[in-house]
Formats: structure tokens, C-alpha cells, sequence
């Protein structure tokens, strides 16, 4: 479960989930909720897998939403499927959509990068929740 | 820390003046000093702007004051329209936060000898041949290509690089800020997932506020600064607003993920991790200047590229070079970007490095950065408002050096947040709004158009009032939008 909320001239993104697994995934579709217009439409033709170095739950949350975004941008890739393993040795994520097609693809924002400003990654009452603020 | 209304103090020094004194958290060296008038300052205390204001004076090194222009709105870490000088031999540290994603995004004018009279019939013809030929919209890649070897080049040199490639005159040079080149560039500190990013969008305009508008000149308010400017009423401009694209948003990045533990190493306590910084002197300072310089160069050549490929559908319309046309460059400023520049403080010269995140330097007559054709009437400063009502030019004063390290406001800054301003304009049609006010919008999406909508905003002219009452810089022109490419 996500939701965006409003900052001034950026814009935010929190979720919640059950896992920190599921987390991860959940701030990422979040993320591409924001990039395109009807994410749901984004078939999953081409598989990736990311993989990130151990780093605070917080840090390791914003170098995935980070990669992801850097993906996007330089390969034009959309995502659509996400799965996230987190272990001693870091984020092994293994994610799945197409290249960009401007005909089926309506582009939403411009997210320009991902901000510390009030990142957060916290557990509450057995469930996991994150927020971050994106810059556009 | 979140969102809502600050509660702070906010004292009156002066018309123009407000102040949060340094007593208002411990941590903070300085005091924040917000310029605005009654009017402004109420929406001012709206968001928690004031806060990061006082959060930016905890930094080591701060000379003076945290400062914010009127149009300031609450931005992560530095407030949109901030401005601080550290001095390097107090400790001073420099913050890619300060400086922000987007590296030397800024604004340029460009006259021509066109009156509005001549342009009007052919406004549509014109609207739509610079929507074809000026890239723009979400990582939208362009024209130029430069290989990794010339992106090097391009940010190590800036426009003269351009001038040798036949795409910048020496007349664009000498009107751009620092002549479109930051000495100490390091395109090496650069690094390869910056330029995959920016590779291709040397010449792009990207989304978001970022524009390219065809204006008219609607009022000249300094017929002397508007005469040196070769501005007259009537006369078409164009005006293009961007930056250093995904190149300098990587560059950014980069540095904010090296920069991640380094205030613990030199034992600095911040109240925001988004203001992380290093010592100017330290290694990784001078890492993060060195590529921050290279970045504020590749967006010189962008925005030189923006104007030229608006030169060139201006001359496929009207059938006539550019030259023929006067599209001549009248001036370029940064409103993101740090600077190594001289001021007074405290009655002692010193060198310093001037932040202005969402600022833009406004120079006074007879300051030796300014161009020799400015010389006398001072540093052209270029506003811009939304895309319905105005954008001005102004040229900076005496009370800037005085006040606020030679700096004034940047833009009208926002009111909406883009969910608000998308719900207000949820079943209407904005192109045909501005259109009814005689402005012709050309862009990629119609959410791009609502999230800029004009009630988005400030009113600019309100903002530019308070810059001009506070002698920070000096009305000369007023512009009106009459076309607008947007991403």
C-alpha cells in the first residue's frame, strides 16, 4: 500500500507493508506511480536484477529507489514487478518491465533525484513503513 | 520537522526585513534574515521555510547571515530561495544541498529587432516550429551529441568550447555570468553514471518549471539600464529557463551519497542530513567543487544551445538569419549555483563562498564581474513569473552587496503544491485559458500545464517589489509571455 503527498514544489511518497522486503518493493511502485501515468499498464518483458552494498535501512532504501530511477533514466526502462531480498550482504532485487513506449507509456514527472529530507524507514506495530520526498 | 506552520520567531527590522535571531535553537551561529513585506511574510510562515532557514545557520563557517529572498518556499534541507557565504578560512564548508539537484539551473534573454505586430499573425507558425525543433519533456534526449572525450572538453571549457564548434558568437560569451565558464572545472570528478545521464540532453529543456517562452517587452520602467540592454516596448524576446539536466542532477547525487558520513568524520552536527557537507579545504570538498563546476558549465552550453536552436526556428519563420533578426544574448544568470567571490563582512574584505540556492546574483554598476556594456547601469538580473502573467528584468544595486552577498530573488516562487494545483485545474483547459490571455502554450502534457498553472504561483510582481524597495536590484523591464514550450 502507497501513497504520494504534497510538498510545496516536490512531491512525497510513503508506504506500508507487512516486510521490509515488501517495503522496498512497495516505495519502488510508488516511485514509478509518480513517472508514469498508468503503471499497472507496464508489461514485464524485460528482467533486471539490482544488487547494493549493506548500508543503513534508510541509506539502502534510497540507493534502491536511486538505482531504479538511474535505470530509467539511462536505459528508459519502466518497471512494473518488484521483488527485494535484504540480507547481511545487502539488497538483491530482481525487477521486471519494458523500454519506454511513448504510445502506451503517458510520462507523469520528471523526478530530477531522491531526497534525504525526511527520509524515514521505521517499524510500527509489526508493520513497516517508509516516506521520502522526491524532487521534480 | 514537517510540514505546516512556523511557529517561530519572525521579527520586524525593517520594511523589507525579517529576522529569526540565533537564540531561536542552539546550533545555530548566525541569524536568519528572510527579505519580504507584510504581505509576503504571512505566506512565508505558511510552510516550514523559516525553519530551514534557521537550520542552514547551524553551518560551519557562515558569515553574517542565512538569508532568503521573498519568493522562498520550502525546499529539503536549504529552503528554495536561500543564500549563504562560508569563508573557507573559518571552517567554511561548502553544501551540494545549497546548491541543489540541478547545478547552474538559470535563466537567459535574448532581444531581437521582431515588434510585436510583425510576430502576432505568424505566432501560431512560430509556436509550433520551436515545439518541433526545441527538445523537451521527461528525459527527452536531443539533437547534439558529444562523445565522453568532447562531454569532458565541453564541461572543462563551457560556451568558448561551443565557439569552437561553431554554435556560441564571442557576443555570447561576454554576456553570459563568468563568461559561461567556472574556472577549476574537474570533469574527471565527474562521474560515468553522470555523464550516461547527460550524454544526450546537451541542448534539451526538460519538464517541471523549466520553459521556453517568446515575451514582449511590456513596460520599461529605467529607459537608461533598458537603452544598454537594447530593449524597447513592443519588442519580441525570448527567455529559456533550465539547467544542467540529468548530468548535474548525477553530479548532485554523487556527491550527497560521498558526503554521506563526512560530517561525523569532522565532527559537524546538522539538523537536516539533507544539508550534509565538507569543509572547503578538505579533500571531499574540493572533490564536490571541482565537479560542481564542470556541471554549472555543461548547463552554460545547454541553455547557449536552447537559444541557438531558438535562433534557428525564429529564422526558418521569418525567412531571415538570426543575425539579420538581432537575436543577440542579453544576458545569462545562474540562480543554483556556488561562487567564489569577494565581499565585505563585518568591515573586513574577504573571499567567501556564496551559496544561492534559488537565487540570483545581482551585481551593482561598476562591479568588475559585470560586462563592460553593463558596466554602468549594473548586472542584469532575470526573473522569471509564471507562464500567464509577467517575468522582469532588473539590474542589480549597491544595497545588494551590503545586504545579501550581491544577490536578489529568483522567480515568484510557488503557492500550490503540484497535487493542489493539478485538483484546481481538474476539468479545465489551461492552453485555452492562456490562450485567451494571448498566450500560446505548446506542451508535452497536460498535467505539465496544470502543475505550472499560473495561480500556482506567486504573483512575481509583488516579489520583485520587495527586491526593488529593499535596493537590491532595480526594475528595468516588465515582460509578458505571448508563446510558451513547456516539457
Amino acid at each position: 500500500m502507497f501513497r504520494t503527498f504534497d510538498h510545496t514544489a516536490d512531491v512525497g511518497i510513503e508506504a506500508e507493508a507487512d516486510s521490509r522486503e515488501e517495503l522496498f518493493a512497495e516505495m519502488a511502485r510508488a516511485l514509478f506511480s509518480l513517472i508514469v501515468e498508468r503503471p499497472e499498464a507496464i508489461e514485464p518483458l524485460r528482467q533486471v536484477t539490482v544488487e547494493l552494498p549493506p548500508d543503513d535501512d534508510d541509506y539502502l532504501l534510497f540507493d534502491w529507489l536511486n538505482e531504479l530511477l538511474f535505470r530509467f533514466d539511462t536505459d528508459r526502462l519502466v518497471f512494473g514487478r518488484f521483488e527485494v531480498r535484504l540480507d547481511e550482504s545487502g539488497l538483491h532485487g530482481t525487477v521486471a518491465g519494458e523500454p519506454l513506449d511513448p504510445a502506451r507509456h503517458q510520462l507523469g514527472h520528471e523526478v530530477k533525484a531522491i531526497t534525504y529530507h525526511e527520509l524515514r524507514l521505521w517499524e510500527e506495530n509489526g508493520r513497516w513503513k517508509a516516506r521520502v520526498i522526491v524532487d521534480i | 520537522m514537517g510540514s505546516g506552520r512556523f511557529h517561530g520567531p519572525l521579527e520586524q527590522l525593517s520594511e523589507c526585513v525579517w529576522r529569526i535571531p540565533k537564540s531561536y535553537k542552539e546550533g545555530m551561529r548566525v541569524d536568519g534574515l528572510i527579505f519580504a513585506d507584510e504581505n509576503l511574510i504571512e505566506q512565508i510562515r505558511n510552510d516550514q521555510a523559516p525553519e530551514q532557514v534557521a537550520n542552514v545557520a547551524f553551518l560551519p563557517g557562515i558569515q553574517y547571515a542565512s538569508l532568503a529572498m521573498p519568493d522562498i518556499h520550502w525546499g529539503y534541507g536549504f529552503c528554495i530561495g536561500g543564500v549563504c557565504a562560508t569563508d573557507p578560512e573559518e571552517g567554511g564548508v561548502i553544501s551540494p544541498g545549497g546548491v541543489g539537484y540541478d547545478i547552474n539551473c538559470g535563466v537567459r534573454l535574448m532581444r531581437s529587432n521582431l515588434f510585436i505586430d510583425e510576430v502576432r499573425p505568424h505566432l501560431g507558425q512560430l509556436m509550433d516550429t520551436l515545439f518541433a525543433n526545441v527538445p523537451a519533456g521527461v528525459g527527452q534526449g536531443g539533437k547534439y551529441h558529444f562523445n565522453r572525450k568532447e562531454l569532458r572538453q565541453l564541461m572543462g571549457q563551457g560556451v568558448p568550447y561551443l565557439k569552437r564548434r561553431e554554435l556560441a558568437t564571442d557576443g555570447d560569451i561576454a554576456h553570459t555570468e563568468a563568461r559561461g565558464c567556472l574556472p577549476g572545472a574537474d570533469p574527471d570528478a565527474v562521474s560515468d553514471r553522470a555523464l550516461d545521464r547527460g550524454a544526450k540532453q546537451c541542448g534539451t529543456l526538460g519538464s517541471g518549471n523549466h520553459f521556453l517562452e517568446v515575451q514582449m517587452v511590456d513596460r520599461i520602467f529605467d529607459p537608461q539600464a533598458a537603452r544598454a540592454m537594447g530593449l524597447e516596448e513592443g519588442m519580441v524576446c525570448v527567455m529559456v529557463h533550465s539547467g544542467s539536466r540529468g548530468l548535474g542532477y548525477q553530479v548532485c547525487d554523487d556527491a550527497l551519497r560521498q558526503l554521506r558520513h563526512v560530517p561525523r568524520k569532522y565532527g559537524i552536527e546538522l539538523p537536516d542530513r539533507q544539508l550534509v557537507c565538507a569543509p572547503v579545504l578538505s579533500d571531499e570538498g574540493k572533490r564536490y567543487l571541482g565537479a560542481m563546476r564542470a556541471a554549472a558549465n555543461f548547463a552554460w552550453c545547454n541553455r547557449q544551445l536552447l537559444m541557438w536552436q531558438a535562433r534557428e526556428s525564429f529564422a526558418q519563420v521569418f525567412g531571415r538569419s538570426w543575425r539579420d533578426m538581432q537575436m543577440n544574448l542579453v544576458y545569462d544568470v545562474a540562480h543554483n549555483i556556488a561562487k567564489f567571490e569577494e565581499h565585505e563582512v563585518a568591515g573586513i574584505r574577504k573571499r567567501v563562498w556564496v551559496h544561492r540556492k534559488g537565487a540570483t546574483r545581482a551585481f551593482p554598476p561598476h562591479h568588475p564581474e559585470v560586462p563592460e556594456v553593463y558596466r554602468a547601469i549594473g548586472q542584469p538580473v532575470l526573473i522569471p513569473g509564471d507562464m500567464g502573467r509577467a517575468s522582469w528584468v532588473l539590474v542589480g544595486q549597491e544595497g545588494s552587496m551590503s545586504q545579501s552577498f550581491g544577490t536578489a530573488c529568483h522567480g515568484a516562487g510557488r503557492v500550490l503544491s503540484r497535487k493542489a494545483a493539478v485538483k484546481l485545474a481538474q476539468g479545465r483547459r489551461i492552453d485555452q485559458e492562456l490562450a485567451d490571455r494571448g498566450v500560446l502554450a505548446r506542451a508535452r502534457s497536460w498535467r505539465g500545464l496544470a502543475e505550472e498553472q499560473p495561480d500556482a504561483y506567486k504573483d512575481v510582481d509583488l516579489v520583485v517589489e520587495v527586491v526593488d524597495r529593499a535596493h537590491l536590484a532595480k526594475k528595468v523591464a516588465r515582460m509578458r509571455p505571448i508563446g510558451v514550450v513547456k516539457g
